[in-house]
This record gives structure tokens, C-alpha cells and sequence, in this order.
């Protein structure tokens, strides 16, 4: 569109003032994360793959139910799901009847959902990824996040304490200026069982907007997880969205059929 | 009967009656000056239309790939030649932009919104709406600028501020799907609101390489003059082969055909305003004539010719007419003066806003608009007085003597 040399020479300019703008802001904000060394980043990375694994295993199958709450009303629904690594699963509602079969799958960080009603898959473009999943308050994005998404973030370990004899991490994820994320941070509270506490997602003022708080702890399918979980928006007054686990198995025999949009479609 | 002895006479008859007369004439003043003024005003909403549309980044010509315009996306871009804008005559071009333009959805924290992504070189639009909107914050500083500017009405919907992070997701050329942070450098305020939610504006070489790309979408040429455009459509015909070259009359229909109501709109309010007054005309003829039916009966038994009477009434009727025209182009011709500098019309923004248009308003006076007018207004001041005179004609002298 321009000359080529003087492309050059702007793209220069612009590349200083970028980094002019990145003094800026490093400056602004020196918060814990500004100062992190590689080790630092790379024992949050640890912890936070350790939480995603908690749960998943090489393959996983789990019963759930989840009750969306709000001011009006309250549903319940029950769903199976099962996982397969860090990056496919499979997740089917049971009941109520009316939901009965509506699935959703996820290979990656790619979504598919199928309606029994319309008998369709649909693939979710990433324009309705942060839309919400089945009328409840995770959205999309939340459900297809992968260890993948890591590389969005700056991360480290804000702060550390002691509760009963365990630490307690907060992580703190800042996305990149350019990445494809929404918030202004993310903090993880976790112990060092990696069970997962709290999580909270921050509009770019940094006040807190969505958060998901563990409110059981348990033993299930063998091991220590956050067996309840509750999203709520913290802008909305009684509304929120609690998943509990009824039975998990870890290292479940899984076919690998379980992950193609075939079996989305479900029975046969 | 020499001309001159009728005139005299058509004077006189004129003067004999004189408020009535004068009523009748300002009557017609008023409407003269009335129709000049509202032709004024659409004149003016047909320019104003004409510049939105032009001004929404279309230019008074575009040059688009073929099927673009069904199915807008990278895949439907060109490349464009350094330099060959060389091919145009200066003169006849008031500037041109290259826009790389896709549909896209952005998101911030708390809402999703599908826009028109547009990729721009800041320094070439000052042809489009963009060359003079304000801004909080920062203009984009360059086709390679990585952020984005958006208008006041969507970061309203989005929640979101100068100097925050947007989230833009699109289909890159490969037909695959592009998502990433963008800063905001500024939120522009256009002065028809539609443009707000419409576009998001970032660096074209940003753009670019967000979809891996080089090409562009879209062309868009301003005219020094409406002048130009057949022959200007001509020239880029050769340039850019196997693309549509479109006027921005082919790429807005609705407006356009809105633009060309309005020449026709001119003669409806004429016909409308100044048909009424005829009545009004033939009616003080008819009474004037009915007066003097002895008086015309003892001209005619003296020897005047039927044909003059006619035009003696006629020429009162015309005499009537032209100094009510007169007095009407110079009453407009006041007003005019006076509503030049544009019409405040912010109070109604918000409606206006939806069709398009700008709180101030410029009603525009076209030479060739008043001439018509007044031509037409003659004219039919000649036609509306045949009644009348034939009326004056008809009776036979020895009856309106008798009477």
C-alpha cells in the first residue's frame, strides 16, 4: 500500500513506540507477574497443568449433575462425560428429558455441539465460544480451555500461604497485549494437591467479573478433587451455576471413537 | 390597437382594484417564495444524502472484485498496482482509498458484537466520514498501527474504554479463523450514528497480516466533481480489468433512487402550491372581467377587436403574475441568506440519525431551480387568465351595453 522503504521506516517507528508502550505499561502495572524469572513462570505452569490433569488423566469418565440457579427459578440437570488427555471430551446430558442427548464435543481447542431436537451438529465458530453453555454461566470458552491457551498468558505465583498444613498458591495469568482474551487477568487459587479452590476472571479495570469457587472438596475415583464448583457472575445478584461430581473414573476404558462427531450424535 | 394603449389600460384596471390586487399579489409572492424555499431545502437533502453516502466509505466510485458484495471476505481481494493512480486525471479526483474490509466479530469482557472490520492508511481518509470525525483518544497513526479505533455507540455497547483490549475474530484468506487482541486507540464520534456500530478501524498492513494477506477488498474513489463520474468509471474499467467498477448510485440503490426523487419531488410541490393559487387568480380575473362587462361591451362597440380584449385581460393576469414572482425570488432570496450558514436541526438528531443525515442542515439554491420556477409561474399565470378573457369576449356587445 505504501512505498516499501518507507514501510520500513514506519514499521520501525512503530516497533519503537511499541516498546516505548511496553516500558509504559510495565511500569503501570509492575504487579507481581512484571518481575517473574523463567523458574517462576515455568513451577505456575507446573501447577496450573497439574489442575487440568487432576481431573482428566489419560482418560476419564465422570457422572455430574449441575444446577443452574437464578432469581426466578432453578434447573437441574444431570450429564456424563468423558475425557480423553488434556485436549478431547465428550460431554452428554442425561436428564431432564427435554435435554436428553444434547451433546457437546470438544477436540482441542475446537467445539461441536449436537441437538437432538434439530438433529444437527452445529461447529461453534469462535464468535459464539463465549456465549453461554446450556443456559448455565460457564460459556464455551471455559469449557474448551486447553494447557494450550497458556501461551496467551504471562503467568506466576502471586503470593503463597499456609492453610492446615498445605500451601496455598495464587497464580496470576495476565494475557498478552495481542492474545485473543477478554479479561484485564485471571487469578487461580489452588493448593498444592492442585486442587483448584478459586478462580477469577477480571474486567480491564481489574475489578473481578466472573468467578468459579470450589465449594466441596472430596475423594472420588480415588482421588482428592474440588468434587463441587460454583461459577456465578459477580455483577449478577443470585444467579450462578454449581457442577458436582457423582462418580468419576480415572483411567476408564475409553474408545477412541468416543471423540469424533459420530459419536456426538450418540447412541449408534 | 398598439401595445403600448393596452398595457396603459391593463394598468389602469389594475389600479382600480388595488387592495384586492395587492392581496392577490402577495398571495402569490408567498407562494413563489415558498416553493424557491423548499426547493432550496430538498435541494439541500439531496446533497446531504448524495455526501452520506459517498461519505460512508464509498466514495462516488468503488472497485470491488466481483460477488464481493453478495459474499464480503478476504477471498473476494485484489492486489493493486503501486502507483496506479497515475492512469486518473488529478483534476478530477478529490482522493482515493485502498480498504482491506471483512465482516468480523468483536468482543470485549462483556458483550459480542459482528461489525465490518476495515483495515485503512489513516493519511487516505480524509475522502470518507473518518477525515472529520472527533475523537477521544488517538486517531490510527499509520497502515501499520496495530490497534483499533471504534465509534462511541459500539464502545458504549461493549463497555469498554480508550487504551482496553478488544478481542477481533475473523476468517483469515486461507478460510480459516483469525482471533486476537487489539488495543483501542481511539472512539470516534460520527455525525450520523449508524457509522458507530457499523466499523472498526485498524492498520491495513495490520489487517493484512492478520489474514496473511496482501491483497485488498475495495477501492473507493472520490470526485472533484459529480462530473467526472461516467468517464472516470471509463478509465478504472481499464486500470482494474475483470473487477466492477461501481457508482455509488449502483452500490446504494435505495439512496440513490431517494436522491432522485427529489428532482421530481420539485415539480410535485410546484404543481401542489401553485395549482391552488390559480384558482385564486382565475377567480379575481373572473370577478375583475364580470365587473366590466359594460365597460368592455362599449370598447368593443367602439371598435376594439375581440383579440385585444384578450390580451388586455391576459396582460393583467401576466402583469399580476411577474410582479408577484418578482416580489416572491426576492423574499426567498432573503430568507435564503439567512438559513445559508445551515439549519440547527440537533433537536431532532436522533431521527435523523436514522435516516442517515447530519444535525446541521444546508438547504442549497440552484440557479436553474428558480428559473423554472419563475418560468413555470408565468407561464401559468398566462394559461390561468384564457378563462377569464374568453369570458370577457364571449358576450355580445348590444347585451353587456343593454345590461
Amino acid at each position: 500500500m505504501t512505498p516499501r522503504t518507507s514501510k520500513h521506516v514506519a514499521f520501525a517507528m512503530s516497533a519503537f513506540g511499541l516498546l516505548l508502550a511496553a516500558v509504559e505499561i510495565a511500569a503501570q502495572d509492575a504487579g507481581p507477574c512484571g518481575d517473574a524469572t523463567p523458574e517462576e513462570r515455568a513451577e505456575a505452569q507446573t501447577l496450573i497443568e497439574g489442575a487440568l490433569d487432576l481431573t482428566r488423566g489419560a482418560t476419564s469418565y465422570t457422572e455430574m449433575v449441575m444446577i443452574i440457579h437464578r432469581p426466578e427459578w432453578q434447573r437441574r440437570l444431570e450429564l456424563v462425560a468423558w475425557t480423553r488427555g488434556r485436549e478431547d471430551a465428550l460431554i452428554r446430558f442425561t436428564a431432564p428429558a427435554k435435554d436428553a442427548g444434547t451433546a457437546t464435543l470438544k477436540k482441542g481447542e475446537r467445539m461441536w455441539t449436537f441437538t437432538p431436537k434439530i438433529n444437527r451438529v452445529i461447529w461453534l465458530p469462535s464468535s459464539m465460544m463465549s456465549q453461554s453453555w446450556a443456559g448455565s454461566d460457564f460459556s464455551y470458552n471455559d469449557l474448551s480451555r486447553t494447557d494450550q491457551y497458556l501461551r496467551h498468558y504471562e503467568f506466576c505465583i502471586a503470593d503463597t500461604a499456609d492453610e492446615n498444613g498445605r500451601t496455598v498458591y495464587t497464580l496470576e495469568l495476565v494475557p498478552h497485549d495481542d492474545a485473543p482474551v477478554v479479561w484485564g487477568k485471571e487469578t487461580m487459587v489452588m493448593r498444592d494437591d492442585h486442587v483448584m479452590l478459586s478462580q477469577t476472571f477480571f474486567d480491564q479495570s481489574m475489578k473481578p467479573l466472573k468467578e468459579m469457587r470450589t465449594v466441596e472438596i472430596g475423594e472420588l475415583g480415588g482421588r482428592t478433587i474440588a468434587v463441587a464448583m460454583r461459577m456465578a457472575e459477580t455483577e449478577v445478584a443470585d444467579s450462578w451455576t454449581e457442577v458436582r461430581y457423582l462418580n468419576a473414573d480415572f483411567n476408564a476404558e475409553v474408545d477412541d471413537r468416543m471423540f469424533t462427531t459420530f459419536a456426538l450424535r450418540g447412541e449408534q | 390597437m398598439p401595445l403600448g394603449l393596452l398595457i396603459q389600460l391593463s394598468w389602469r384596471n389594475i389600479w382600480r382594484h388595488g387592495r384586492r390586487n395587492a392581496i392577490l399579489l402577495s398571495a402569490i409572492a408567498v407562494a413563489v417564495a415558498g416553493v424557491v424555499l423548499l426547493n432550496t431545502l430538498l435541494r439541500g437533502m439531496q446533497a446531504e444524502m448524495q455526501n452520506t453516502v459517498i461519505d460512508s466509505l464509498n466514495g462516488h466510485v468503488k472497485v470491488l472484485k466481483p460477488g464481493y458484495r453478495a459474499d464480503p471476505g478476504i477471498q473476494r481481494g485484489f492486489e493493486i498496482a503501486q502507483g496506479w493512480d497515475a492512469a486518473l486525471p488529478a483534476e478530477a479526483i478529490a482522493g482515493w482509498a485502498a480498504r482491506v474490509r471483512v465482516p468480523a466479530v468483536i468482543m470485549s469482557e462483556r458483550e459480542t458484537r459482528g461489525i465490518q472490520l476495515v483495515g485503512i492508511d489513516p493519511a487516505h481518509e480524509d475522502i470518507s466520514f473518518l477525515g472529520r470525525v472527533s475523537f477521544t483518544g488517538e486517531a490510527l497513526s499509520g497502515p501499520e498501527d496495530r490497534r483499533v479505533i471504534i465509534g462511541g455507540e459500539l464502545a458504549e455497547q461493549l463497555e469498554t474504554a480508550v487504551g482496553r483490549r478488544l478481542v477481533l475474530v475473523t476468517q483469515g484468506a486461507d478460510g480459516r479463523n483469525r482471533e486476537a487482541g487489539y488495543r483501542i486507540a481511539g472512539i470516534f464520534e460520527a455525525e450520523a450514528g449508524g457509522l458507530e456500530k457499523a466499523f472498526v478501524f485498524t492498520g491495513a498492513d495490520t489487517l493484512q497480516d492478520m489474514l496473511d494477506t496482501l491483497v485488498v477488498t475495495e477501492v473507493s474513489i472520490r470526485l472533484a466533481d459529480d462530473v467526472f463520474e461516467t468517464s472516470i468509471i471509463d478509465r478504472l474499467l481499464g486500470v482494474f480489468s475483470g473487477l466492477d467498477v461501481l457508482s455509488w448510485k449502483e452500490l446504494e440503490p435505495q439512496a440513490a433512487s431517494m436522491v432522485a426523487f427529489a428532482d421530481n419531488a420539485i415539480f410535485i410541490y410546484f404543481l401542489v402550491i401553485m395549482g391552488a393559487l390559480v384558482f385564486g387568480l382565475v377567480n379575481t380575473l373572473v370577478t375583475a372581467v364580470m365587473e366590466r362587462v359594460r365597460e368592455l361591451g362599449m370598447l368593443r362597440a367602439l371598435g376594439m377587436r375581440p383579440r385585444s380584449v384578450v390580451a388586455q385581460v391576459v396582460m393583467e393576469s401576466s402583469l399580476i403574475m411577474f410582479v408577484g414572482v418578482a416580489v416572491g425570488v426576492v423574499i426567498a432570496a432573503g430568507a435564503f441568506s439567512l438559513m445559508a450558514d445551515g439549519i440547527d436541526l440537533s433537536a431532532f438528531n436522533e431521527s435523523l440519525a436514522t435516516f442517515g443525515m447530519r444535525p446541521t442542515f444546508v438547504p442549497v439554491l440552484r440557479v436553474d431551480d428558480v428559473i423554472l420556477v419563475v418560468a413555470m409561474s408565468l407561464l401559468l399565470g398566462i394559461v390561468a387568465s384564457f378563462y377569464p378573457a374568453r369570458r370577457a369576449v364571449q358576450q355580445k356587445p348590444l347585451d353587456a351595453l343593454r345590461r
